[in-house]
């Protein structure tokens, strides 16, 4: 049997099933849904690095990649739809309309249930953004199936056409394989970064529908938005920045991240930290680098200080080159690490500003 | 009258002390002590804060075994009036649709609030479903990295300003509602003996087994999990050069700055 027959033919028995959920057959689900967000009228960045998982589950299994898009501007929502069919969906369902021109989580995630409640889609993936985090929960339990937040790879099981959903548990620094194999649709969400952004293909094309918002908001979500206020942001996003330079509690003061922040003005880039660092009070939550924080995709990382815990360093695995400072040579971030520097960060710090300095300023010196 | 808030507490493994053995990749479980989420601890905070300022009184929830007893009484001597420990066996290895269905369950029987709040996520699994999960079973409206919440004229809705990276946001939200409380957003007040003797003189903490709340053996726990673990592997190492610079930190600055030149990585 190929994939796609195991796939189409797989049924449950619904006597196991809680009866109070309902029982759907999960053969009788189909295609890749990827839910894209649309920021400031552009389909978010995050939203297209889930089309690369999409699309490798997709050809496994013989099915199709769907974009599905929510929100007010129609406009805008075809032209997020035909940039995810560029870059790799095969098709794309737009809902439109006033209903949703404000953002409110049970309006959204209702709308994408009810969708999937009509077209019964195998999978749905959603950016973990902040938004997509407080959206795929909802989706999940209107619809009364599994979900499997933060996942690092994508799989099939080739024994049953089951999506495995990869992501590290708690209880181990293993990656645990999770899939739902008696509940349709099954959904999953990968934090921003985790996947790189599927190449454009300008002769790629594909059907985009619009169906009428209020067909899929059946009742007022019981919120509106009053206001909302730009935060000044000085810094580039920690997700965008070419350069990182990421302290631990090796470096443990407030004085000494001041240090990784004239490298990091050196360098062009931002500071991060390691969850210890943020339990400090030394690095914002936001600037967290690693399982519960974020994945970075730099040309350069340096970890200072960081003794390199796997919940750390699957936060850098798409990052270009890693450097580390620390003191301790048997330090496991010296394993994940391209060039490793043995010493106390005082003194490196300081050095390394001093080089990069000096080279910039006279370009024709050294090698 | 006034308010009833719910707030839902998980006791979880203090992270502090958690320690992996590198061969087998398993948490040694060795000396671990648990403690309150400490995320929940804004969410205990913020509800406090409501109860007094508008009257009411908060009932916290805990789905967990029944050691977790201790997180309900610490948060009670915070402030907390009421605890509810949600225990039994049958809900023992749920996933978050079946502890959110449990939950929910709970709230449903405590019969009738006007908030529900919760930690914005765990520190030992940080998924964040759970509050938009409830909501979702009870079909309330939600929100989420809710910073501060203030009743409008009429007592009826709240008013919540909740934080995103790049904008701060202000909802109105018909009641009941559900929010996840943003991490660090508030300062958790410390635990008073006067609340502390209420434990004794009061018996403020009620269990629920599945006795009470009745729910089929199919929806709850391992059984009602929808997502299972198939299996599990090591994470795939990221090939790394893994070159150490050796020298004085001088020497191996120069040399890291130099490389770093060479490759095209700084220019
Ligand atoms: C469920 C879970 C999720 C987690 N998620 C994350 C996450 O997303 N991100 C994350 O980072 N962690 C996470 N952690 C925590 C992780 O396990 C580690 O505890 C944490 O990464 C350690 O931080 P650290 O490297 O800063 O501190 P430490 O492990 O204490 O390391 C400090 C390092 O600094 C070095 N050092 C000390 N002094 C100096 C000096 N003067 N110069 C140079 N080096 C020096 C030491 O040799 C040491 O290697 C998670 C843990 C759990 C259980």
């Amino acid at each position: 049997m190929s994939l796609a027959q195991k796939r189409k033919s797989k049924r449950v028995d619904c006597a196991t099933v809680c009866p109070e959920w309902g029982c759907r057959q999960p053969g009788e689900h189909e295609g890749i849904w990827v839910v894209g967000e649309v920021e400031g009228g552009a389909i978010s960045e995050p939203s297209l690095q889930m089309l690369t998982p999409a699309r490798m589950v997709a050809n496994k299994l013989g099915t199709f990649v769907e974009g599905v898009l929510l929100g007010g501007d129609e406009g805008a929502l075809r032209a997020a739809a035909s940039e995810m069919i560029k870059r790799g969906a095969d098709r794309a369902t737009v809902i439109a309309g006033r209903e949703l021109s404000e953002y409110a989580p049970p309006a959204f995630a209702g709308a994408i249930a009810a969708l999937a409640a009509e077209r019964r889609p195998d999978v749905i993936l959603l950016s973990a953004t902040m938004r997509g985090r407080e959206i795929a929960p909802y989706v999940a339990s209107l619809l009364r199936a599994g979900i499997t937040a933060d996942c690092t790879q994508f799989d099939v099981d080739e024994d049953s056409g089951d999506l495995f959903m990869i992501r590290p548990p708690f209880a181990a620094i293993m990656l645990a394989y999770i899939k739902t194999p008696t509940r349709r649709p099954q959904i999953a969400t990968a934090r921003p970064n985790v996947f790189p952004v599927p190449p454009r293909d300008e002769a790629r094309d594909g059907p985009v529908e619009v169906r009428p918002a209020s067909s899929y908001v059946r009742a007022p979500p019981g919120m509106r938005l009053l206001r909302s206020e730009a935060l000044r942001r000085d810094e580039v996003p920690l997700e965008k920045a070419e350069y990182v330079v990421a302290g631990g509690r090796g470096v443990g003061t407030k004085e000494g991240f001041a240090a990784l922040e004239e490298l990091a003005r050196t360098l062009g880039g931002v500071v991060a930290g390691s969850r210890r660092a943020v339990d400090l009070g030394l690095v914002p939550h936001e600037r967290q680098v690693g399982q519960t924080g974020k994945s970075v995709r730099p040309k350069l990382y340096i970890a200072v200080g960081i003794s390199g815990a796997a919940q750390h360093v699957m936060g850098i695995r798409e990052a270009g080159t890693v450097v580390a400072i620390n003191i301790d040579r048997d330090a496991p971030i010296f394993r994940s690490a391209d060039y490793g520097i043995v010493a106390d960060w005082r003194d490196v710090i300081p050095a390394l500003i001093r080089e990069i300095s000096a080279r910039r300023t006279s370009p024709g010196k050294g090698t | 009258m006034g308010l009833t808030i719910a707030v839902g507490i998980k006791w979880v493994p203090n992270q502090q002390a958690v320690r992996f053995d590198e061969r087998t990749g398993t948490l040694i479980r060795e000396g671990v002590t648990s403690i309150v989420n400490p995320h929940d601890l804004d969410a205990v905070e913020l509800a406090l804060r409501i109860r007094d300022r508008y009257g009411g009184k908060v009932v916290a929830l805990s789905m967990s075994p029944p050691s977790a007893v201790k997180g309900l009484e610490h948060v009670i001597g915070m402030g907390v009036d009421e605890g509810v420990l949600i225990s039994d066996r049958a809900f023992a290895g749920a996933d978050t649709l079946a502890t959110s269905y449990v939950i929910s369950s709970a709230l449903r029987r405590l019969g009738g609030f006007d908030l529900a709040l919760f930690g914005q996520e765990t520190i030992d699994s940080s998924t964040a479903h759970i509050p938009a999960q409830v909501a979702g079973w009870l079909g309330l409206p939600y929100l989420y990295y809710a910073t501060e919440v203030e009743l409008d004229g009429s007592g009826r809705k709240v008013i919540v300003k909740r934080m995103l990276e790049d904008r701060a946001e202000w909802y109105e939200l018909d009641m009941p509602a559900v929010l996840g409380v943003a991490m660090k957003s508030q300062l958790p007040r410390p635990v008073k003996l006067s609340n502390k003797l209420r434990l004794r003189e009061e018996n403020p903490i009620r269990t629920w087994s599945n006795a009470e709340l009745k729910l089929d053996q199919r929806c709850v726990g391992l059984r009602g999990s929808p997502t299972i673990v198939a299996k599990s592997t090591w994470t795939p190492e990221v090939p790394r050069r893994r070159q150490i610079l050796e020298g004085t930190p001088e020497e191996a600055a120069r040399k890291l700055v130099e490389a770093l030149f060479r490759e095209g990585v700084l220019r």
